[in-house]
Protein backbone atom coordinates (compact mmCIF):
# COMPACT_ATOMS: atom_id res chain seq x y z
CA UNK A 1 0.00 0.00 0.00
CA UNK A 2 1.56 3.53 -0.61
CA UNK A 3 2.18 6.13 1.53
CA UNK A 4 -0.88 7.33 3.61
CA UNK A 5 -1.92 11.08 2.98
CA UNK A 6 -1.83 12.96 5.63
CA UNK A 7 -5.64 13.32 7.31
CA UNK A 8 -7.01 16.52 6.67
CA UNK A 9 -7.50 19.28 9.11
CA UNK A 10 -10.60 21.99 8.65
CA UNK A 11 -10.31 25.20 10.47
CA UNK A 12 -13.08 26.94 12.10
CA UNK A 13 -13.34 28.35 8.86
CA UNK A 14 -13.93 25.72 6.59
CA UNK A 15 -11.27 27.31 3.76
CA UNK A 16 -9.13 24.39 4.16
CA UNK A 17 -10.47 21.65 1.68
CA UNK A 18 -7.58 20.87 -0.69
CA UNK A 19 -8.45 21.45 -4.61
CA UNK A 20 -9.52 17.88 -5.16
CA UNK A 21 -9.61 16.34 -9.36
CA UNK A 22 -12.59 17.36 -10.99
CA UNK A 23 -15.22 14.37 -10.51
CA UNK A 24 -15.62 14.29 -14.84
CA UNK A 25 -12.38 14.52 -16.98
CA UNK A 26 -12.99 15.94 -20.52
CA UNK A 27 -13.61 13.00 -22.00
CA UNK A 28 -16.66 12.41 -19.67
CA UNK A 29 -17.49 16.02 -20.20
CA UNK A 30 -17.28 15.27 -24.50
CA UNK A 31 -19.68 12.58 -23.81
CA UNK A 32 -22.32 14.66 -21.99
CA UNK A 33 -22.14 17.27 -25.07
CA UNK A 34 -22.48 14.78 -27.26
CA UNK A 35 -25.40 13.48 -25.62
CA UNK A 36 -26.56 16.97 -25.18
CA UNK A 37 -26.06 17.37 -29.13
CA UNK A 38 -27.70 13.80 -29.77
CA UNK A 39 -30.57 15.08 -27.64
CA UNK A 40 -31.24 18.30 -29.80
CA UNK A 41 -30.84 16.28 -32.90
CA UNK A 42 -33.54 13.41 -31.63
CA UNK A 43 -35.71 16.29 -31.24
CA UNK A 44 -34.95 18.19 -34.59
CA UNK A 45 -35.64 14.84 -36.07
CA UNK A 46 -38.39 13.84 -34.31
CA UNK A 47 -40.30 16.60 -34.97
CA UNK A 48 -39.37 16.76 -39.11
CA UNK A 49 -40.39 12.86 -39.07
CA UNK A 50 -44.06 13.62 -38.38
CA UNK A 51 -43.74 12.43 -34.32
CA UNK A 52 -44.06 15.61 -32.39
CA UNK A 53 -46.88 14.27 -30.78
CA UNK A 54 -44.68 11.53 -29.42
CA UNK A 55 -41.48 14.52 -29.10
CA UNK A 56 -43.41 16.59 -26.85
CA UNK A 57 -44.54 13.89 -24.73
CA UNK A 58 -41.07 12.59 -24.00
CA UNK A 59 -39.71 16.02 -23.74
CA UNK A 60 -42.86 16.41 -20.78
CA UNK A 61 -41.65 13.62 -19.41
CA UNK A 62 -38.19 14.22 -18.74
CA UNK A 63 -38.64 17.81 -17.64
CA UNK A 64 -40.62 16.71 -14.86
CA UNK A 65 -38.11 13.94 -13.89
CA UNK A 66 -34.85 16.25 -13.89
CA UNK A 67 -36.29 18.91 -12.24
CA UNK A 68 -38.02 16.86 -9.79
CA UNK A 69 -34.35 15.24 -9.13
CA UNK A 70 -32.60 18.54 -8.91
CA UNK A 71 -35.23 20.66 -7.11
CA UNK A 72 -35.73 17.50 -4.61
CA UNK A 73 -32.58 17.80 -3.85
CA UNK A 74 -32.18 21.34 -2.58
CA UNK A 75 -35.54 20.34 -0.91
CA UNK A 76 -33.65 17.47 0.75
CA UNK A 77 -31.09 20.58 1.96
CA UNK A 78 -33.24 22.67 3.24
CA UNK A 79 -34.85 19.25 5.32
CA UNK A 80 -31.31 19.09 7.12
CA UNK A 81 -31.52 22.80 7.56
CA UNK A 82 -34.73 22.23 9.56
CA UNK A 83 -34.17 19.32 10.88
CA UNK A 84 -30.18 20.21 12.18
CA UNK A 85 -28.76 16.87 10.33
CA UNK A 86 -25.01 16.77 10.36
CA UNK A 87 -24.33 12.77 10.03
CA UNK A 88 -22.09 13.30 6.82
CA UNK A 89 -20.85 16.56 7.87
CA UNK A 90 -20.64 19.12 4.41
CA UNK A 91 -20.69 16.13 2.34
CA UNK A 92 -24.25 15.38 2.83
CA UNK A 93 -25.35 19.45 2.01
CA UNK A 94 -23.19 19.34 -0.96
CA UNK A 95 -24.68 15.99 -1.99
CA UNK A 96 -27.88 17.31 -1.66
CA UNK A 97 -27.23 20.55 -3.14
CA UNK A 98 -25.19 18.48 -6.48
CA UNK A 99 -27.71 19.07 -9.05
CA UNK A 100 -29.36 22.48 -7.97
CA UNK A 101 -27.20 23.51 -11.56
CA UNK A 102 -29.88 22.28 -13.28
CA UNK A 103 -32.54 24.11 -11.61
CA UNK A 104 -32.42 27.06 -13.85
CA UNK A 105 -32.26 25.40 -17.13
CA UNK A 106 -35.22 23.36 -16.34
CA UNK A 107 -36.69 26.88 -15.75
CA UNK A 108 -36.25 27.85 -18.98
CA UNK A 109 -36.95 24.17 -20.36
CA UNK A 110 -40.32 24.60 -19.15
CA UNK A 111 -41.13 27.69 -22.00
CA UNK A 112 -39.82 25.06 -24.55
CA UNK A 113 -43.50 23.37 -23.53
CA UNK A 114 -45.27 26.35 -24.66
CA UNK A 115 -44.28 25.48 -28.19
CA UNK A 116 -45.60 21.91 -27.90
CA UNK A 117 -48.64 22.74 -25.82
CA UNK A 118 -51.58 21.71 -28.88
CA UNK A 119 -49.85 18.06 -28.39
CA UNK A 120 -49.24 18.28 -24.66
CA UNK A 121 -52.77 19.90 -23.14
CA UNK A 122 -55.87 17.69 -24.91
CA UNK A 123 -57.90 21.24 -23.42
CA UNK A 124 -55.92 23.96 -25.47
CA UNK A 125 -57.30 22.39 -29.20
CA UNK A 126 -60.23 20.78 -27.12
CA UNK A 127 -61.24 23.65 -24.22
CA UNK A 128 -63.74 22.39 -21.34
CA UNK A 129 -65.81 24.91 -20.24
CA UNK A 130 -66.59 24.36 -17.28
CA UNK A 131 -62.93 24.66 -16.26
CA UNK A 132 -61.51 27.49 -19.06
CA UNK A 133 -61.27 29.97 -16.49
CA UNK A 134 -58.26 27.65 -14.93
CA UNK A 135 -57.51 25.62 -17.72
CA UNK A 136 -55.99 28.11 -20.61
CA UNK A 137 -52.93 28.60 -22.08
CA UNK A 138 -52.01 32.05 -20.56
CA UNK A 139 -52.71 31.44 -17.30
CA UNK A 140 -51.06 28.11 -16.90
CA UNK A 141 -48.11 29.42 -17.88
CA UNK A 142 -48.13 32.38 -16.09
CA UNK A 143 -49.08 30.94 -12.92
CA UNK A 144 -46.63 27.95 -13.68
CA UNK A 145 -43.69 30.05 -14.81
CA UNK A 146 -44.10 32.63 -11.89
CA UNK A 147 -43.97 29.14 -9.28
CA UNK A 148 -41.17 28.02 -10.79
CA UNK A 149 -38.97 31.56 -11.26
CA UNK A 150 -39.85 31.41 -6.93
CA UNK A 151 -38.62 28.34 -6.73
CA UNK A 152 -35.07 28.85 -8.72
CA UNK A 153 -34.87 32.11 -7.04
CA UNK A 154 -35.13 30.52 -3.42
CA UNK A 155 -33.29 27.48 -4.27
CA UNK A 156 -30.10 29.33 -6.10
CA UNK A 157 -30.05 31.52 -2.55
CA UNK A 158 -30.32 28.34 -0.70
CA UNK A 159 -27.24 26.76 -1.84
CA UNK A 160 -25.39 29.86 -2.55
CA UNK A 161 -25.70 30.46 1.66
CA UNK A 162 -25.06 26.73 2.19
CA UNK A 163 -22.02 26.86 0.65
CA UNK A 164 -20.56 29.86 2.59
CA UNK A 165 -17.87 29.50 5.18
CA UNK A 166 -20.22 29.92 8.31
CA UNK A 167 -22.28 27.48 6.82
CA UNK A 168 -19.72 24.76 6.07
CA UNK A 169 -18.36 25.54 9.33
CA UNK A 170 -21.95 25.01 11.22
CA UNK A 171 -22.28 21.86 8.50
CA UNK A 172 -19.28 20.49 10.00
CA UNK A 173 -19.33 21.30 13.73
CA UNK A 174 -21.82 18.37 14.66
CA UNK A 175 -20.82 18.18 18.15
CA UNK A 176 -22.61 21.74 19.21
CA UNK A 177 -25.95 22.76 19.31
CA UNK A 178 -25.82 26.44 17.66
CA UNK A 179 -28.91 26.56 15.61
CA UNK A 180 -27.84 27.06 11.43
CA UNK A 181 -26.84 30.73 10.44
CA UNK A 182 -30.15 32.74 10.03
CA UNK A 183 -29.99 33.31 6.18
CA UNK A 184 -30.73 29.79 6.29
CA UNK A 185 -33.13 29.67 9.28
CA UNK A 186 -35.11 32.10 6.67
CA UNK A 187 -34.58 30.48 3.28
CA UNK A 188 -34.86 27.02 4.24
CA UNK A 189 -38.39 26.57 5.72
CA UNK A 190 -39.85 28.95 3.04
CA UNK A 191 -38.36 26.83 0.21
CA UNK A 192 -39.94 23.52 1.41
CA UNK A 193 -43.48 25.49 1.82
CA UNK A 194 -42.93 26.70 -1.75
CA UNK A 195 -41.93 23.45 -3.08
CA UNK A 196 -45.16 21.83 -1.79
CA UNK A 197 -47.10 24.82 -3.56
CA UNK A 198 -45.44 25.02 -6.28
CA UNK A 199 -45.03 21.72 -7.36
CA UNK A 200 -48.69 20.49 -6.53
CA UNK A 201 -49.64 23.14 -8.99
CA UNK A 202 -46.86 21.65 -11.18
CA UNK A 203 -48.68 18.08 -10.74
CA UNK A 204 -52.48 19.26 -11.45
CA UNK A 205 -51.15 21.77 -14.61
CA UNK A 206 -49.03 19.64 -16.22
CA UNK A 207 -50.00 15.90 -15.24
CA UNK A 208 -53.19 15.71 -14.20
CA UNK A 209 -54.59 18.14 -16.84
CA UNK A 210 -53.75 15.96 -19.23
CA UNK A 211 -56.76 14.01 -18.42
CA UNK A 212 -58.60 17.11 -17.45
CA UNK A 213 -61.60 15.54 -16.00
CA UNK A 214 -60.09 13.14 -13.91
CA UNK A 215 -59.17 14.58 -10.45
CA UNK A 216 -57.44 13.87 -7.40
CA UNK A 217 -57.02 15.97 -4.35
CA UNK A 218 -53.82 13.94 -3.17
CA UNK A 219 -51.70 14.30 -6.50
CA UNK A 220 -49.49 16.87 -6.10
CA UNK A 221 -48.83 15.44 -2.93
CA UNK A 222 -48.11 12.12 -4.30
CA UNK A 223 -46.08 14.16 -7.27
CA UNK A 224 -44.17 15.85 -5.47
CA UNK A 225 -42.86 13.14 -2.61
CA UNK A 226 -41.88 11.18 -5.75
CA UNK A 227 -39.70 14.14 -6.64
CA UNK A 228 -38.37 14.41 -3.11
CA UNK A 229 -37.52 10.66 -3.36
CA UNK A 230 -36.61 10.92 -6.86
CA UNK A 231 -33.56 13.00 -5.52
CA UNK A 232 -32.75 10.83 -2.35
CA UNK A 233 -32.12 7.81 -4.56
CA UNK A 234 -30.07 9.96 -7.45
CA UNK A 235 -28.04 11.56 -4.02
CA UNK A 236 -27.59 7.89 -3.47
CA UNK A 237 -26.01 6.14 -6.68
CA UNK A 238 -23.96 9.14 -6.57
CA UNK A 239 -22.68 8.72 -3.06
CA UNK A 240 -22.35 5.07 -3.88
CA UNK A 241 -20.62 6.04 -7.42
CA UNK A 242 -18.46 8.85 -5.70
CA UNK A 243 -17.57 6.90 -2.67
CA UNK A 244 -15.41 4.40 -5.20
CA UNK A 245 -14.18 7.14 -7.08
CA UNK A 246 -12.50 8.99 -4.71
CA UNK A 247 -9.85 6.93 -3.25
CA UNK A 248 -9.40 5.16 -0.20
CA UNK A 249 -9.74 8.36 1.93
CA UNK A 250 -13.22 10.11 1.98
CA UNK A 251 -16.45 10.97 4.39
CA UNK A 252 -18.56 8.15 1.55
CA UNK A 253 -16.13 4.75 2.83
CA UNK A 254 -17.48 5.55 6.16
CA UNK A 255 -20.79 2.45 6.16
CA UNK A 256 -22.65 4.80 8.56
CA UNK A 257 -22.91 7.13 5.85
CA UNK A 258 -24.38 4.76 3.21
CA UNK A 259 -26.24 3.50 6.06
CA UNK A 260 -28.05 7.12 6.56
CA UNK A 261 -28.96 7.67 3.24
CA UNK A 262 -30.06 3.58 2.72
CA UNK A 263 -32.57 4.49 5.64
CA UNK A 264 -33.75 7.75 3.81
CA UNK A 265 -34.12 5.61 0.35
CA UNK A 266 -35.68 3.14 2.33
CA UNK A 267 -38.23 5.54 4.06
CA UNK A 268 -39.63 7.89 1.94
CA UNK A 269 -39.65 4.92 -0.80
CA UNK A 270 -42.56 3.74 2.06
CA UNK A 271 -43.84 6.93 2.21
CA UNK A 272 -44.37 7.05 -1.70
CA UNK A 273 -46.26 3.68 -1.79
CA UNK A 274 -48.26 5.30 1.22
CA UNK A 275 -49.72 8.21 -0.92
CA UNK A 276 -50.28 5.85 -3.85
CA UNK A 277 -52.40 3.68 -1.89
CA UNK A 278 -54.01 6.36 -0.03
CA UNK A 279 -55.38 7.42 -3.16
CA UNK A 280 -56.20 4.31 -4.61
CA UNK A 281 -58.23 3.43 -1.57
CA UNK A 282 -60.63 6.87 -1.85
CA UNK A 283 -60.85 6.18 -5.75
CA UNK A 284 -61.62 2.49 -4.96
CA UNK A 285 -64.52 3.61 -2.32
CA UNK A 286 -66.10 6.11 -4.33
CA UNK A 287 -66.42 3.84 -7.53
CA UNK A 288 -67.15 7.25 -9.78
CA UNK A 289 -66.53 6.58 -13.33
CA UNK A 290 -64.73 10.10 -13.57
CA UNK A 291 -62.17 9.10 -11.31
CA UNK A 292 -61.96 5.08 -11.98
CA UNK A 293 -60.97 5.49 -15.28
CA UNK A 294 -57.58 7.00 -14.80
CA UNK A 295 -56.21 3.72 -12.42
CA UNK A 296 -58.11 1.51 -14.44
CA UNK A 297 -56.64 2.32 -17.52
CA UNK A 298 -52.97 2.35 -16.27
CA UNK A 299 -53.62 -0.69 -13.96
CA UNK A 300 -55.63 -3.20 -14.62
CA UNK A 301 -55.52 -3.47 -18.94
CA UNK A 302 -52.42 -4.12 -21.07
CA UNK A 303 -49.85 -2.58 -22.38
CA UNK A 304 -49.98 -0.14 -19.18
CA UNK A 305 -50.54 -2.42 -16.79
CA UNK A 306 -47.19 -3.72 -16.63
CA UNK A 307 -45.32 -0.73 -17.12
CA UNK A 308 -47.07 -0.11 -13.53
CA UNK A 309 -46.00 -3.18 -12.11
CA UNK A 310 -42.91 -2.77 -12.85
CA UNK A 311 -43.26 0.86 -11.29
CA UNK A 312 -43.94 -0.32 -8.04
CA UNK A 313 -41.47 -3.27 -8.35
CA UNK A 314 -38.61 -0.31 -8.95
CA UNK A 315 -39.84 1.97 -6.52
CA UNK A 316 -41.34 0.09 -3.54
CA UNK A 317 -40.97 -3.79 -3.55
CA UNK A 318 -37.45 -3.87 -4.36
CA UNK A 319 -36.35 -0.73 -2.06
CA UNK A 320 -38.65 -1.81 0.52
CA UNK A 321 -37.42 -6.08 0.79
CA UNK A 322 -33.60 -5.42 -0.80
CA UNK A 323 -33.20 -2.10 2.04
CA UNK A 324 -34.85 -3.66 5.22
CA UNK A 325 -31.78 -4.70 6.72
CA UNK A 326 -28.58 -2.99 7.81
CA UNK A 327 -25.96 -4.67 6.28
CA UNK A 328 -27.66 -4.22 2.30
CA UNK A 329 -27.92 -0.32 3.41
CA UNK A 330 -23.99 -0.32 4.01
CA UNK A 331 -23.14 -2.57 1.10
CA UNK A 332 -22.48 -0.15 -1.62
CA UNK A 333 -23.51 -2.46 -4.55
CA UNK A 334 -27.11 -3.25 -3.45
CA UNK A 335 -27.78 0.38 -2.62
CA UNK A 336 -26.34 1.79 -6.06
CA UNK A 337 -28.10 -1.27 -7.93
CA UNK A 338 -31.43 -0.33 -6.05
CA UNK A 339 -30.89 3.79 -6.21
CA UNK A 340 -30.26 3.00 -10.33
CA UNK A 341 -33.48 0.97 -10.36
CA UNK A 342 -35.37 3.93 -8.64
CA UNK A 343 -34.31 6.59 -10.56
CA UNK A 344 -35.35 3.77 -13.35
CA UNK A 345 -38.85 3.53 -11.78
CA UNK A 346 -39.48 7.38 -11.12
CA UNK A 347 -38.65 7.95 -15.53
CA UNK A 348 -41.48 4.59 -15.55
CA UNK A 349 -43.40 6.71 -13.52
CA UNK A 350 -43.62 9.78 -14.53
CA UNK A 351 -43.96 8.38 -17.89
CA UNK A 352 -47.15 6.46 -17.10
CA UNK A 353 -48.72 9.97 -15.58
CA UNK A 354 -48.18 11.43 -18.63
CA UNK A 355 -48.45 9.48 -21.37
CA UNK A 356 -51.47 7.03 -21.02
CA UNK A 357 -53.25 9.94 -21.25
CA UNK A 358 -52.42 10.88 -24.57
CA UNK A 359 -51.68 7.43 -26.21
CA UNK A 360 -53.88 5.04 -24.41
CA UNK A 361 -53.66 1.73 -26.67
CA UNK A 362 -49.63 1.73 -27.44
CA UNK A 363 -46.69 2.47 -25.71
CA UNK A 364 -45.16 5.02 -28.01
CA UNK A 365 -41.56 4.00 -27.19
CA UNK A 366 -38.49 4.03 -29.52
CA UNK A 367 -35.69 6.37 -30.41
CA UNK A 368 -38.11 9.33 -30.23
CA UNK A 369 -37.82 8.67 -26.55
CA UNK A 370 -34.30 7.17 -26.20
CA UNK A 371 -32.58 10.37 -27.67
CA UNK A 372 -34.78 13.23 -25.97
CA UNK A 373 -34.08 11.32 -22.72
CA UNK A 374 -30.09 11.10 -23.46
CA UNK A 375 -30.19 15.02 -24.33
CA UNK A 376 -31.48 15.27 -21.16
CA UNK A 377 -29.33 13.17 -18.97
CA UNK A 378 -26.86 15.39 -20.57
CA UNK A 379 -27.30 18.89 -20.20
CA UNK A 380 -28.45 17.53 -16.12
CA UNK A 381 -24.92 15.93 -16.16
CA UNK A 382 -23.58 18.47 -17.19
CA UNK A 383 -25.13 21.24 -15.21
CA UNK A 384 -24.18 19.05 -12.05
CA UNK A 385 -20.50 18.71 -12.38
CA UNK A 386 -19.64 21.88 -10.60
CA UNK A 387 -21.95 20.48 -7.87
CA UNK A 388 -20.31 16.96 -7.72
CA UNK A 389 -16.83 18.61 -7.79
CA UNK A 390 -17.57 20.49 -4.29
CA UNK A 391 -18.85 16.92 -3.35
CA UNK A 392 -15.58 15.47 -3.93
CA UNK A 393 -14.21 18.45 -2.62
CA UNK A 394 -16.23 17.89 0.91
CA UNK A 395 -15.86 13.98 1.13
CA UNK A 396 -11.80 13.87 0.23
CA UNK A 397 -11.07 16.75 2.81
CA UNK A 398 -13.57 15.90 6.01
CA UNK A 399 -12.15 12.63 5.89
CA UNK A 400 -10.29 11.98 9.27
CA UNK A 401 -8.05 9.49 10.84
CA UNK A 402 -10.46 6.57 12.96
CA UNK A 403 -13.50 8.10 11.06
CA UNK A 404 -14.28 4.20 10.42
CA UNK B 1 -19.58 -19.80 48.21
CA UNK B 2 -18.91 -18.16 51.48
CA UNK B 3 -15.57 -16.97 50.53
CA UNK B 4 -16.54 -14.96 47.71
CA UNK B 5 -16.92 -11.37 47.58
CA UNK B 6 -18.39 -8.24 45.72
CA UNK B 7 -16.33 -5.22 44.95
CA UNK B 8 -18.00 -2.45 43.75
CA UNK B 9 -15.95 0.29 41.65
CA UNK B 10 -17.80 3.51 40.96
CA UNK B 11 -16.69 6.00 37.60
CA UNK B 12 -17.24 9.21 37.22
CA UNK B 13 -16.23 8.77 33.33
CA UNK B 14 -18.34 6.69 30.45
CA UNK B 15 -15.30 5.90 28.60
CA UNK B 16 -13.38 4.95 31.62
CA UNK B 17 -16.24 2.68 32.89
CA UNK B 18 -16.10 0.58 29.32
CA UNK B 19 -12.26 0.33 29.65
CA UNK B 20 -12.46 -1.12 33.12
CA UNK B 21 -15.49 -3.61 31.58
CA UNK B 22 -13.10 -4.68 28.69
CA UNK B 23 -10.43 -5.46 30.75
CA UNK B 24 -12.59 -7.12 33.07
CA UNK B 25 -13.91 -9.40 31.05
CA UNK B 26 -10.52 -10.26 29.44
CA UNK B 27 -10.16 -12.53 32.86
CA UNK B 28 -13.47 -14.57 31.87
CA UNK B 29 -14.14 -16.16 35.39
CA UNK B 30 -15.41 -13.37 36.73
CA UNK B 31 -19.44 -12.19 37.10
CA UNK B 32 -19.18 -8.50 35.97
CA UNK B 33 -22.15 -6.43 36.73
CA UNK B 34 -23.06 -2.93 35.79
CA UNK B 35 -24.95 0.07 36.62
CA UNK B 36 -25.45 3.24 34.40
CA UNK B 37 -27.47 6.29 34.44
CA UNK B 38 -27.92 6.75 31.47
CA UNK B 39 -28.01 4.30 28.16
CA UNK B 40 -24.72 4.17 26.63
CA UNK B 41 -23.50 2.45 23.35
CA UNK B 42 -19.79 2.31 25.05
CA UNK B 43 -21.05 0.69 27.88
CA UNK B 44 -23.72 -2.08 25.79
CA UNK B 45 -20.73 -2.57 23.28
CA UNK B 46 -18.25 -3.28 26.33
CA UNK B 47 -20.38 -5.33 27.80
CA UNK B 48 -20.91 -7.74 24.75
CA UNK B 49 -24.44 -8.35 25.45
CA UNK B 50 -25.75 -10.29 22.22
CA UNK B 51 -28.45 -8.42 20.02
CA UNK B 52 -31.67 -8.07 22.22
CA UNK B 53 -34.58 -10.08 21.56
CA UNK B 54 -36.93 -7.26 21.54
CA UNK B 55 -37.03 -7.11 17.72
CA UNK B 56 -37.71 -10.50 17.40
CA UNK B 57 -41.05 -10.42 19.80
CA UNK B 58 -41.92 -7.37 17.57
CA UNK B 59 -41.65 -8.67 14.50
CA UNK B 60 -43.83 -11.94 15.52
CA UNK B 61 -46.34 -9.33 17.55
CA UNK B 62 -46.85 -7.83 14.29
CA UNK B 63 -47.32 -11.00 12.11
CA UNK B 64 -49.35 -11.88 14.44
CA UNK B 65 -51.86 -8.55 14.41
CA UNK B 66 -51.86 -8.97 10.62
CA UNK B 67 -52.99 -12.44 10.83
CA UNK B 68 -56.05 -11.08 13.79
CA UNK B 69 -56.62 -9.09 11.40
CA UNK B 70 -57.14 -10.78 7.99
CA UNK B 71 -59.19 -13.46 10.55
CA UNK B 72 -61.35 -9.84 11.72
CA UNK B 73 -62.21 -8.54 8.34
CA UNK B 74 -62.52 -11.35 6.36
CA UNK B 75 -64.69 -13.03 8.93
CA UNK B 76 -66.48 -10.74 9.69
CA UNK B 77 -67.40 -10.01 6.18
CA UNK B 78 -68.41 -13.68 5.99
CA UNK B 79 -70.49 -13.66 9.08
CA UNK B 80 -72.42 -10.76 8.02
CA UNK B 81 -73.14 -11.26 3.81
CA UNK B 82 -73.75 -7.91 2.90
CA UNK B 83 -72.98 -6.46 -0.47
CA UNK B 84 -71.92 -3.11 -0.35
CA UNK B 85 -71.74 -0.59 -3.37
CA UNK B 86 -71.61 -3.31 -5.30
CA UNK B 87 -68.33 -4.43 -4.21
CA UNK B 88 -67.16 -8.33 -3.46
CA UNK B 89 -68.23 -9.36 0.05
CA UNK B 90 -63.89 -9.81 0.23
CA UNK B 91 -62.93 -6.61 -1.05
CA UNK B 92 -59.22 -6.48 0.08
CA UNK B 93 -58.11 -2.60 -0.25
CA UNK B 94 -60.02 -1.47 3.00
CA UNK B 95 -58.61 -4.64 4.58
CA UNK B 96 -55.16 -3.56 4.01
CA UNK B 97 -55.60 -0.31 6.58
CA UNK B 98 -56.94 -2.83 9.71
CA UNK B 99 -53.90 -5.69 8.90
CA UNK B 100 -51.45 -2.31 8.62
CA UNK B 101 -53.03 -1.05 12.23
CA UNK B 102 -52.75 -3.62 13.89
CA UNK B 103 -49.87 -5.21 12.61
CA UNK B 104 -48.86 -1.50 14.84
CA UNK B 105 -50.81 -2.05 17.84
CA UNK B 106 -49.45 -5.83 17.96
CA UNK B 107 -46.01 -5.36 17.55
CA UNK B 108 -46.04 -1.64 19.81
CA UNK B 109 -47.45 -3.99 22.67
CA UNK B 110 -45.49 -6.79 22.25
CA UNK B 111 -42.09 -4.58 21.99
CA UNK B 112 -43.43 -3.07 25.46
CA UNK B 113 -44.19 -6.45 27.05
CA UNK B 114 -40.70 -8.07 25.93
CA UNK B 115 -38.76 -4.82 27.10
CA UNK B 116 -40.39 -5.08 30.46
CA UNK B 117 -39.60 -9.21 30.38
CA UNK B 118 -36.03 -8.20 29.27
CA UNK B 119 -35.48 -5.30 31.60
CA UNK B 120 -37.14 -7.26 34.75
CA UNK B 121 -39.30 -4.62 35.43
CA UNK B 122 -40.70 -4.64 37.86
CA UNK B 123 -38.08 -5.51 40.28
CA UNK B 124 -38.78 -6.04 43.59
CA UNK B 125 -35.61 -6.78 45.02
CA UNK B 126 -32.63 -3.96 44.70
CA UNK B 127 -29.87 -5.69 43.12
CA UNK B 128 -26.40 -5.99 45.38
CA UNK B 129 -23.90 -2.81 44.95
CA UNK B 130 -26.70 -0.37 43.81
CA UNK B 131 -26.17 2.57 45.38
CA UNK B 132 -28.55 5.52 44.12
CA UNK B 133 -25.21 7.76 42.99
CA UNK B 134 -25.73 4.84 39.92
CA UNK B 135 -29.05 6.48 38.90
CA UNK B 136 -27.73 10.27 39.03
CA UNK B 137 -24.12 10.58 37.87
CA UNK B 138 -22.02 7.53 38.45
CA UNK B 139 -21.49 4.44 36.67
CA UNK B 140 -20.65 1.18 39.08
CA UNK B 141 -19.22 -1.86 38.13
CA UNK B 142 -19.82 -4.48 40.11
CA UNK B 143 -17.39 -7.38 40.21
CA UNK B 144 -18.08 -11.02 42.01
CA UNK B 145 -15.15 -12.95 42.64
CA UNK B 146 -13.14 -15.35 44.84
CA UNK B 147 -11.64 -13.64 47.98
CA UNK B 148 -8.20 -14.52 46.34
CA UNK B 149 -8.75 -12.70 43.65
CA UNK B 150 -9.82 -10.02 45.19
CA UNK B 151 -6.82 -7.64 45.33
CA UNK B 152 -6.65 -8.22 41.52
CA UNK B 153 -9.93 -6.68 40.91
CA UNK B 154 -9.51 -3.73 42.94
CA UNK B 155 -6.01 -2.32 41.21
CA UNK B 156 -7.86 -3.06 37.58
CA UNK B 157 -10.72 -1.00 38.76
CA UNK B 158 -8.27 2.01 40.18
CA UNK B 159 -5.74 1.55 37.49
CA UNK B 160 -8.94 2.27 35.13
CA UNK B 161 -9.95 5.16 36.55
CA UNK B 162 -12.19 4.35 39.72
CA UNK B 163 -12.85 7.14 41.72
CA UNK B 164 -14.28 4.82 44.84
CA UNK B 165 -13.68 1.13 45.11
CA UNK B 166 -15.80 -0.48 47.91
CA UNK B 167 -15.64 -4.19 49.39
CA UNK B 168 -18.92 -5.79 50.41
CA UNK B 169 -19.33 -9.48 51.22
CA UNK B 170 -21.46 -11.60 48.84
Amino acid sequence: MSAKPEAVRINAEGIAAPAAAPVAGAAFKGLLGVLVLVGIAGFAAGISSGNADRVWQAYLVNFLVWIGIAQGGVVLSAAYYLTQGRWAGATQYRLAEAFAGFIPLGFVLFWGLYFGRTMIFPWVLHPIPQKAAWLNTPFLFARDGIGLLVMTVLSLALVRASRRPEATAWQRNSADIEMPPPTLRKIAPALGIAFTVVYSLIAFDLVMSLAPVWRSTLFGWYFFGGAFWSAIVAIALTAVILRARLGEHNVLRDPTVLHDIGKMVFAFSIFWIYLVFAQYIVIWYGDIPTETFFIVQRVYYMPWKAISYAVVFLMWVIPFVGLIGVRPKKTPAILGAISLGGIIGVWLERYLLVVPSLSLHTIPFGWVEVLITLGFFGAFMLCSLPGLDLVAAAATSEWQEGHE
Amino acid sequence: MNESVEIVGSFADEQACAHCIEKLRELRALAVRVFSPIPSHHIEHAIGKPKSTVRAFVLSGGILGILTALALTIGTSWEWNLVVGGKPIVSWPPFIIIMFELMILFGGISAVLSFLFNARVPAFEIEKGYSSRFSEDRFGIVVRCAEGESARVESILKDAGAEEVVREAA
